[in-house]
């Protein structure tokens, strides 16, 4: 398990890597509106991302309001729908559509953190194990394959044993299982760069090793780290889910995608809809990141392999 | 070839013994075993009684290696809940969860071999993106969602396959296909990328400008080489695989050992949970080990590399 | 390459087809096919403290004495009569001609063999506590034991129905360990196989002594998942299924393939509150707070709206069918503002954080639902909640029983089917039982007094003086009494049970 198994993952290591990365001639008209989709998907991320963030005053009802009085209203254009609950109330009466503007917060948050702690820690180890010396590379690489071997579930589950399930603690687990991704490509990409004649010229003018690495190495990383970032936020909003339903996942009664998903599943066969709504805000929100992740790598490097 | 196998033994070992490791340090990070073991009201001599007993007195290096002497040797204790053998429990469930993790693996493959070959020979076709969404759409589906709804479809609505359980080959049907889905997805969009960036490559060019046929280049060339990326993410991909055939047997109500550990985990039977995930580890690394010779085997590149 | 490729997933199909064990031979027609959520930890029921060795010991064990379903009275099993010499004295004659699966016959042996294990204190079994107030047992001959006890001993013909009959000679040459994995029983059913946490397999016992089984094959399957469970039945592939939600039970009586049946069942649930401080000091220590939970609740409402009906309010812990039931004390009504003002009043003006450890959906239909329907009224009154999942139902059990289970969880006791005030108040009330979280000498007393004499009239008197008191002290935030709902094939015929023990040897196949 050395340098093989970065084929799969890495980005520009193969021999016909075109050279200057980030090229800006890509960055032509043409192209963009090949990327058409990639902007319509940005459109609703925006969009998705702005009701999120707006809830509270976009919301009908709060999300935790219990009326035990209207469990399992159908959606309004449904028979027994009611128009106060335009999509439908859940097995306790609360309001959907709240809990999905609601949960939409909680979901996108753990995302987006969860992605910011793995791809740090990914980030940081994958330049060092480019950079320094073989023994450090083979520390770290020796390290990442460990964590790959490690069921990512079985972790997930030991570390919540310990700390308890809390938005915080599904973080650092989601975060914390996912960062050798990260440290695998970016180390391919900084041996590649390693080489190159910018850095020659770094090391020629006697640049501290921390110098070139912030100044030199990483901006030349950064749509790499963009583009995996990007996709993996879908991947945690999904990943949250499975945690839910080993019932691992946000506590309740605080909404999350994944966890109102969990709960309605035992309502697939008569109230389909408590289950439907947000698998349907999952499954819309991880096609759209996934688009714009698409499309941001075809535009920003075309040949990145992910 | 010999000396890059031996390579590779040497890491392997680093890993298993670092897996090991972290097994061992569950036991000493998710709770005091001496409390959990004895009765609420006995008295501190017990504790200390007990605490000898189980070695637990001695320093931590001493422990890990009784541990580890011991679990080469096929005996990781007793279950403290079931209150046999650890490695019988888990031998016992080994195989259920290995046969879905092999029927996973291969309905991904029949899945995303041909899609991934199609989409990339008709790049930037209707084709194409429409095998590139069908990709998006199934990473954006949460497994157990889909489990259900095939439960549904299959077993409740159509009558044609048992709902669940393990015994006959209709029983893999579904849990296979559930599996499998969870892995095509990625597993197609590396075919793909990969059938794309050889297609490109000058031999390919070359065996073109000869005149060979199309579907000889495709099938002589390009395919073989589009097999290293997939295969060596498959082998990758084998622990998270496992993640997903948590939720699979669950659902499915399969007795695999994924079911086993995670159950072992919440019972805080700790001698199940290293004996577990030692085993799985092994397993997986057999696997990395497995593919990267084969990768080595077909592209002789690595083995002087690297 | 590419043949080799072709050959290499080839082989792999062939491998995974080839390893897949033969189906059983025996036919679906005569097969019962019964499900449960959670498997048992061991075969051997005195044990076990789970609800479902209690039901598989049924099929493969024999009870000295069972309860009639109709008439909910306890009549003779494997002990034909009892007679009471004196007040602490009890001699029971046996039944001849019956045989252990082993062929070894049933003798007054066995019944002492089985009474001395669970009795032996170094054993730790489960069940002791059921029996305690066994001294000994006496062999008389063959077919007569007497035994000894420690005091009157009233309920002492109910508890008959909470032991198995264990073999002797299993016990003695075969040992503690073995028998936690081999059952041998003279019951209706023989284990065949255990494939743990999947199946139990077992034949019809052709040399049963009492009535036979319908059915020649019982399977009984572990399905985790209630919605794989409720497909299941759906589509055949199971017959029988506990516990399923109310929100559920119209999906199953309009599939055309099942129905559901629900009975009352001896069974009460609770949240119960850490009064006595087991798991650290907490705000359910003073009594106004644990009023003021019971007033927060609208425990009415959720009934009707959450459990379709499916409940009987108890006013302090004993189920309406057990006796000593007091029908004249009225359960807490919903009163919202006097809740904040005994907040306010034991000093939380202000709100209070209490910790509540949940468990899963298994023995209480609908948990999830009433749990979130009462936090959310008790969040009105002013409790901050903090809620703890706990997915596996064993491991609450152990915290309990550890005295870790926090300020406030899930709770439902099934009185061991003892249809008895006295198999709730000792096990769940009385001070430094396992499961017990409430500590008050003065129930202690009443308690001790109630099993202590055999005058039915004067135990009465002291079961309402108990609930009274349980009930002024609000010792723990009273729920229901559960009714049980299970899902049942349209193919075979069967009687929903009130003690909560399903037994497939009275299933008989739907007469056409």
């Amino acid at each position: 398990m050395s340098a093989v198994n970065e084929v799969g993952l890495k980005i520009a290591g193969a021999p016909d890597a075109t050279g200057a990365p980030a090229t800006t001639a890509r960055r032509s008209w043409p192209r963009l509106w090949r990327l058409k989709w990639g902007l319509v998907a940005a459109v609703v991320m925006l969009l998705i991302v702005g009701v999120a963030a707006a809830a509270p005053w976009i919301a009908p009802y709060s999300p935790v309001e219990v009326d035990i009085r209207h469990r399992l209203a159908p959606p309004a254009w449904m028979d027994r729908g009611t128009p106060d609950h335009v999509l439908c109330t859940d097995q306790i009466g609360r309001d959907l559509l709240s809990r999905m503007i609601y949960g939409g917060r909680v979901s996108l948050l753990i995302g987006v953190a969860a992605v910011l702690v793995s791809s740090t820690i990914g980030v940081l180890l994958g330049l060092g194990a480019g950079y320094f010396e073989p023994w450090v590379d083979w520390t770290i690489m020796t390290l990442v394959n460990v964590m790959l071997t490690f069921p990512f579930v079985l972790l997930a589950l030991a570390v919540i044993a310990v700390l308890g399930p809390s938005l915080v603690n599904m973080v650092i687990v989601l975060g914390v299982a996912d960062w050798p991704l990260y440290a695998r490509v970016i180390r391919a990409e900084t041996m590649t760069l390693r080489e190159r004649d910018f850095m020659t010229a770094a090391r020629a003018l006697g640049m501290s090793h921390l110098r070139i690495i912030f100044r030199q190495l990483l901006p030349n990383l950064v749509s790499v780290i963009v583009v995996i970032a990007t996709l993996q936020v879908a991947r945690v909003i999904i990943l949250e889910s499975f945690l839910s339903f080993l019932g691992l996942g946000v506590q309740p009664p605080t909404p999350a995608w994944g966890n109102m998903l969990g709960d309605g599943r035992v309502y697939m066969l008569n109230s389909w809809w408590i289950a439907a709504f947000p698998g349907l805000a999952i499954f819309i929100t991880t096609l759209t990141i996934n688009l714009m992740g698409n499309a941001l790598r075809d535009w920003l490097d075309p040949h990145m392999k992910l | 070839m010999k000396r890059y196998a031996l390579r590779q033994v040497v890491q392997l070992a680093v890993v298993i013994v670092g897996i090991s490791m972290l097994a061992f340090a569950i036991l000493h990070v998710i709770g005091d075993p001496v409390t959990l073991l004895l009765p609420q009201n006995a008295g501190k001599e017990e504790y200390e009684r007990y605490n000898k007993l189980l070695g637990l007195d001695k320093p931590i290096y001493v422990q890990y290696w009784k541990f580890a002497s011991r679990a080469v040797q096929g005996d990781f204790g007793k279950s403290w809940y079931a209150d046999t053998p650890a490695f019988k429990l888990v031998l016992e469930r080994m195989p259920p969860t290995l046969y879905l993790t092999t029927a996973g693996l291969v309905t991904a493959l029949l899945i995303a071999l041909p899609l991934g070959i199609l989409a990339a020979l008709k790049q930037h076709s209707f084709v194409d993106n429409l095998c590139t969404m069908a990709a998006v759409a199934g990473q954006a589906m949460p497994i157990f969602w889909l489990g259900i709804m095939l439960i549904i479809i299959f077993a409740v609505q159509l009558r044609l396959l048992p709902a669940s359980g393990y015994g006959t080959w209709q029983h893999f049907l579904m849990p296979a296909f559930t599996l499998g889905a969870f892995l095509a997805p990625i597993t197609m969009r590396l075919v793909r990328s990969g059938v794309i960036e050889i297609m490109n490559m000058e031999y390919i060019k070359t065996a073109r400008a000869k005149g060979l046929a199309e579907r000889l280049v495709v099938i002589k060339h390009a395919f073989r080489n589009a097999c290293i990326p997939v295969i060596t993410v498959l082998g990758l991909q084998f622990g998270q695989l496992l993640g997903g055939a948590v939720i699979t047997e669950t659902v499915f109500a399969w007795p695999g050992v994924a079911t086993l550990t995670v159950d072992a985990i919440r019972n805080q039977d700790f001698p199940v949970v290293q004996c577990a995930v030692v085993l799985l580890a092994l397993i997986i690394v057999a696997v990395n080990f497995l593919v990267d010779m084969i990768v080595g085997l077909i592209d002789p590149r690595i083995r002087v590399g690297a | 390459m590419r043949r080799s490729l072709a050959t290499g997933l080839l082989v792999i199909l062939a491998l995974a087809l080839a390893l897949v064990p033969p189906a059983g031979a025996q036919t679906r027609e005569e097969t019962l096919i019964y499900s449960l959520q959670s498997d048992v930890d061991n075969w051997d029921p005195p044990n076990s403290v789970l609800r479902e060795a209690i039901i598989l010991g049924y099929h493969v064990y024999d009870h000295l004495a069972v309860r009639d379903l109709k008439t909910r009275r306890v009549g003779p099993n494997l002990a034909t009569s009892w007679t009471n010499i004196d007040d602490t004295t009890w001699e029971v004659k046996l039944r001849q001609g019956v045989k252990f699966h082993d062929g070894t016959p049933f003798t007054s042996r066995d019944v002492k063999a089985t009474f001395d294990r669970v009795l032996d204190p170094t054993k730790k079994m489960t069940a002791r506590g059921n029996h305690a107030k066994i001294k000994a047992v006496d062999t008389i001959d063959d077919h007569t034991v007497r035994f000894r006890t420690d005091g009157p001993y009233p309920l002492f013909v109910e508890r008959l129905t909470a032991q198995v009959m264990q073999s002797d000679k299993v016990i003695r040459e075969k040992g503690h360990e073995w028998m936690q994995e081999n059952p041998v029983g003279t019951g209706p059913y023989k284990l065949v196989k255990w494939n743990r946490k999947q199946e139990h397999q077992l034949v019809r016992n052709d040399d049963y002594w009492g009535p036979k089984p319908a059915f020649k094959h019982l399977r009984i399957r572990i399905i985790p998942e209630k919605a794989t469970e409720i497909a299941e039945l759906l589509s055949g592939g199971v017959d029988i299924i506990k516990a399923v939600p109310p929100d559920q039970m119209d999906v199953i009586n309009k599939s055309g393939q099942a129905r559901t049946g629900t009975s009352p069942i001896l069974r009460t649930a609770m949240l119960q509150l850490d009064q006595a401080a087991r798991s650290g000091p907490n705000p359910f220590t003073d009594r106004r707070v644990r009023q003021a939970a019971n007033l927060a609740v609208d425990n009415d409402a959720i009934i009707k709206f959450v459990l379709n009906g499916l409940g009987d309010r108890v006013a302090a812990g004993v189920n309406p069918m057990a006796f000593g039931w007091d029908p004249g004390l009225k359960p807490y009504k919903q009163d919202l503002a006097q809740a904040k003002k005994l907040l306010a009043e034991a000093g939380y003006p202000n709100g209070v954080d209490v910790l509540f450890n949940e468990g899963p959906p298994i023995v209480e239909p609908a948990i999830q639902q009433t749990n979130d329907a009462i936090i959310a009224d008790m969040t009105k009154a002013g409790f901050r909640v903090k809620r703890n999942y706990i997915g596996d139902n064993t491991v609450l059990v152990a915290r309990i029983k550890d005295g870790k289970a926090g300020s406030m969880f899930n709770w439902s006791w099934g009185y061991y089917s003892v249809f008895d005030a006295d198999a709730i108040l000792f096990d769940v009330f009385k001070c430094g039982e396992n499961y017990s979280y409430y500590c008050n000498p003065a129930l202690d007393d009443l308690i001790i007094h109630g099993r202590s004499t055999l005058d039915q009239k004067k135990r009465t008197e002291v079961y309402v003086k108990a609930q009274k008191l349980l009930f002024d002290d609000a010792a723990y935030l009273y729920k229901w009494g559960l009714r049980g709902v299970w899902g049942i094939s349209n193919r075979i015929e069967y009687q929903a049970p009130a003690d909560e023990v399903d037994r497939m040897f009275l299933v008989t196949p739907k007469k056409k």
